[in-house]
């Protein structure tokens, strides 16, 4: 005997799978709490930005309230973004609909 | 291996453990930062939030453990490549706490400038930022001593 499955619309899984398999960016958002210092360094470190790239995405995130510091394939993206929040910097991922 | 050590007042610094505990404590089963959902599956969600609490949790005993024995002796606490980490990491995690928490009341501003009249603060939200303050002190020391030799970037 078949287990039973729930209806799932197949057009709608193939909406999801594309989502999934489409491009998407890691977004940080900016909080009035982590230092300069500190932002700067999580970006190099996990991002492996230089120390220029780093300040760069820094101050946008400083003065803008968000910056866009990766894009990509969802898996590294929910990778780096999982990596950022251990580190407590607020971080979003968005379907990046340029590509 | 590097290690960097700091010698603290004990008057100063002693009375401010009360109040990082109590984050700590705090902390214990919730996360420092909004996270935005990531999934649509709870069970992924939930799992996700667990192993960030996990990690935040591991973070804040490596904290905690500055504070020990030779800390209340002497006043010193050390830093080296195993515990820079984590503590800067802990440091932010209960930075945000106090800003959530003990200090909302301050709102952002003054807390992103600094320009606190610490005077005119009732006690338990005076000690919280200068437990704000030390915290970030002990951030700034690590980053600015050692991140080129024991934070590999």
């Amino acid at each position: 005997m078949a287990e039973s499955q729930p209806y799932s619309d197949p057009e709608a899984q193939g909406d999801t799978a594309l989502a999934l398999e489409g491009m998407w960016r890691v977004v940080v958002l900016n909080d009035p709490v982590n230092l300069m210092s500190y932002v700067v360094m999580v970006f190099k470190k996990v991002l492996g930005f230089d120390e220029a790239t780093a300040r760069k995405h820094m101050m946008e995130v400083h003065e803008r309230g968000r910056s866009v510091v990766w894009a990509g394939l969802r898996e590294k993206a929910e990778a780096y973004m999982f990596t950022l929040q251990q580190w407590h910097l607020t971080t979003v991922l968005e379907p990046d609909e340029t590509r | 291996m590097k290690r960097v050590e700091v010698k603290l007042s004990l008057a100063i610094v002693a009375p401010l453990l009360d109040v990082i505990k109590g984050l700590a404590d705090d902390l214990g089963s919730d996360l420092a930062t909004t996270v935005a959902p990531v999934d649509h599956d709870q069970d992924f969600q939930q799992a996700w939030r667990d192993e960030l609490i996990g990690a935040q949790n591991a973070d804040v005993k490596v904290l905690l453990a500055l504070f020990n024995d030779e800390f209340f002796a002497e006043g010193v606490i050390a830093f080296d490549e195993a515990n820079a980490e984590p503590i800067v990491r802990a440091c932010a995690a209960l930075r945000l706490r106090l800003r959530s928490h003990p200090l909302a009341q301050l709102g952002d501003e003054p807390l992103e400038s600094g320009s606190v009249d610490l005077a005119g603060l009732e006690e338990p939200v005076r000690k919280a930022f200068l437990c704000y303050l030390f915290l970030a002190t002990i951030q700034e020391l690590i980053i600015q001593h050692l991140e080129s030799n024991i934070i590999g970037s």
